[in-house]
């Protein structure tokens, strides 16, 4: 039964277990439907294996499957340790583990069936997002349950972010998800035209500002300090861009829709929220390489380190680009472009995936009781990882201007200069680099795998004691 | 004398940095010549390149860049790079004393142009446009650059290594934001009538 002198580590350790395990999916189904661009044959003549079905398949296990499954171990291992206090709920904690387990096995299932909403990162059928939606009220609960318990008065940062991530994705949730069922695996969305496009990327430019930024920020605010042994650089600024970030974000999703069917009011207003949200982004940015910088000292013996430090680069380039191609006159260039998704991908890989990595090596040895078996093995995943971004973003970089300047040329009489098959033809050469920068970055993955397995095989689960709180506050 | 350092950061780089550090360059002497004659490599290059040799998608002819068209974006370009280092090395400036450097603000831009050597040599495979042979050699350039960068920066800002390590990896990621400015700068210009014309 629940000890209320120790934290619940388990559904810690079975969300990190599961996160790698995802990771490794959601990465191969990348690679795969990577190859697949670059020589079509792939597709194999398969309906379920076809680029169309494999890539919703791959961008639901990557963001939910692994990005999520990372952000509840790290938010359930934060809140314990700053609250000082255990999860209020072992049964609830375990269902949202289970119960998140069975949304993606039951997304591993339907998308590649076909079935589909065709909503971007929401591309569930109405069953699976009741069910999503049940959980994420639970990990609500669990989560604002146990700060309500806390033994300490102030409620540390991190979990301001985490909470703002939980409440505002169930909110996107529940209102994009609304639709009027056919059948078990049919449904119309309860939002029409261009009304539901603006819903549409209300909703997936919220999930990147909320799902892949607030949640991960937060686990940033904890994990960096943690591993430098420094305290936040500005605990302020950490206030005052949290708030500043919660604004500004919401607005940003009619950079999606620039040049459509959207009112023009509404692409500006999106566009100038947009660039505003680089500074409270920054301010994030700023924290974590300044608090990092003190930690120089570790640096020659601490590979996670490195990890976090390019992490945050990542962050703050992709937090630049983004407001960049929002600006209507790039968009105009870059929209349906490889270029966008180079940045998703710069900003997914450089920093979602090596922050989660960096938080998972310093929770793994914490929650199994034993030192991370190879620090150079660390340090491998490190270089390929980074090679793998680096491959990836410079060619969709390339391919992606490259589409929007061959599909908009036109010669002096007007006519196209280019045909679109020639600017398919274009892209082969970058689709292939593309592919082995992902190849890269599954191979670094592949490699923590070994590390962590060799790391956690054979020990005995930690019980780990509830701290007192350091001083008054 | 002029050029005196590009082959030695390649052939022995630490000792060449210390070299340039113990020469107290000005920024007139040492970046303007150094810059302003390696920029003009990948500038040139473009410029002949684009609008002499073109390009060939699949089995068509060889698509060209009108030279009324090239020659102010080779011109721009020209300027980009110039503007860039030295705006590198001013933020290098800027962050010097957050990791216990105080240096001379010539000795940042320095730092800053002799760093991007690679890249400007690399632009010289301008002259014969196949952009995906470009970028598998520009991306051995741009890993060399940023060897450069990490084994500078402690020789020329006077650092311990590990200090050197964090500021360095700050520049970078200064670099990689300029990168992406320059990546917008590009499509806003485009888009306000310095659009590419091509001649097919």
């Amino acid at each position: 039964m629940s000890n209320q002198d120790t934290y619940n580590y388990k559904v810690i350790r079975q969300f990190a277990v599961m996160s790698l395990v995802w990771a490794v999916v959601g990465m191969s189904a990348g690679v795969l439907i990577a190859a697949q661009l670059a020589w079509p044959v792939l597709n194999f003549d398969t309906p379920w294996l076809t680029f169309g079905r494999m890539r919703p398949f791959h961008t639901n296990m990557v963001i939910f499957a692994f990005g999520g499954s990372a952000l509840f171990a790290t938010s359930y291992y934060v809140v314990q340790r700053t609250c000082h206090v255990r999860l209020i709920s072992d049964k609830l904690a375990a269902f949202t583990f289970w119960g998140w387990q069975a949304v993606i096995v039951a997304a591993a299932v339907t998308l590649p069936m076909g079935i589909t909403q065709s909503k971007e990162y929401a591309e569930l059928e109405w069953p699976i997002d009741i069910l999503l939606g049940i959980v994420w009220v639970c990990y609500a609960i669990v989560f604002f349950g146990t700060i309500m318990k806390r033994k300490i008065k102030h409620i540390y940062v991190s979990n301001w972010f985490y909470g703002a991530f939980i409440i505002v994705v169930g909110m996107l949730h529940i209102v994009n998800s609304a639709v009027i069922p056919v059948d078990l695996s049919k449904s119309y969305s309860a939002y029409a035209g261009v009304q539901d496009a603006m819903i549409q990327w209300w909703y997936g430019h919220n999930a990147v500002g909320f799902f892949l930024t607030a949640g991960f920020l937060g686990m940033m605010y904890y994990f960096i300090p943690k591993q430098a042994g420094r305290p936040v650089y500005s605990y302020r600024l950490s206030i005052v861009h949290f708030w500043a970030i919660l604004f500004t974000y919401i607005w940003a999703g009619p950079h999606h829709l620039h040049y459509t069917a959207l009112p023009d009011w509404t692409q500006s207003l999106g566009m100038v929220m947009s660039l505003i949200l680089l500074v409270p982004s920054w301010g994030g940015m700023i924290n974590g390489i300044m608090t990092l910088s003190g930690a120089w000292d570790k640096l020659r013996t601490d590979p996670v380190l490195r990890l976090l430090i390019v992490s945050i680069s990542f962050y703050g380039m992709s937090t630049f680009e983004g407001p960049m191609m929002a600006i209507k006159t790039v968009n105009a260039l870059s929209h349906y472009t490889d270029w966008t998704i180079g940045h998703v991908h710069s900003g997914a890989l450089g920093w979602v995936a090596l922050i989660s990595m960096g938080a998972l090596y310093y929770m793994f040895p914490r929650l199994f009781g034993r030192e991370l078996y190879s620090l150079k093995l660390v340090e491998v995943h490190f270089w390929m990882a980074t090679i793998g971004i680096v491959l990836y973003i410079s060619s969709m970089w390339v391919s992606g201007i490259m589409q929007g300047l061959m599909w908009r040329a036109t010669n002096t009489d007007g006519t196209l200069t280019y045909s679109f098959v020639e600017s398919v033809q274009a892209m082969h050469p970058f689709y292939i680099v593309r592919w082995s920068g992902g190849m890269f970055f599954l191979l670094g993955t592949l490699v923590m795998c070994y590390n962590i397995w060799k790391t956690i095989k054979g020990t005995t689960p930690v019980e780990a004691p509830v701290l007192a709180p350091v001083g008054a506050h | 004398m002029i050029l005196e350092h590009v082959w030695g950061l390649f052939s022995h780089p630490k000792e060449e940095w210390e070299s340039i550090r113990h020469s107290h360059c000005t920024v007139g002497r040492c970046y303007a010549v150094h810059v302003l004659l390696l920029a003009a490599i990948p500038a040139v290059a473009g410029y002949v390149g684009t609008t002499q040799v073109g390009w060939t998608i699949g089995a068509g002819d060889p698509v060209k860049l009108a030279t009324d068209s090239a020659g102010p974006i080779s011109a721009l370009f020209y300027l980009c790079m110039l503007v860039g280092v030295y705006s590198i090395g001013m933020m290098i400036h800027w962050m010097g004393q957050t990791y216990g450097a105080n240096p001379v603000r010539s000795q940042c831009v320095i730092l800053a142009a002799y760093t991007a050597t690679p890249l400007f040599l690399i632009g010289i495979t301008g002259f014969f446009p196949i952009l995906w042979l470009m970028l598998i050699l520009g991306l051995p350039a741009l890993a060399y650059t940023v060897f450069l960068l990490y084994t500078g920066l402690p020789i020329m800002m006077d650092i311990d290594p590990e200090r050197g390590f964090l500021f360095s990896s700050a520049v970078l990621g200064v670099g990689l934001v300029a990168l992406v400015a320059l990546l917008a700068a590009t499509a806003l210009l485009w888009g306000m009538g310095l659009e590419p014309q091509f001649t097919r």
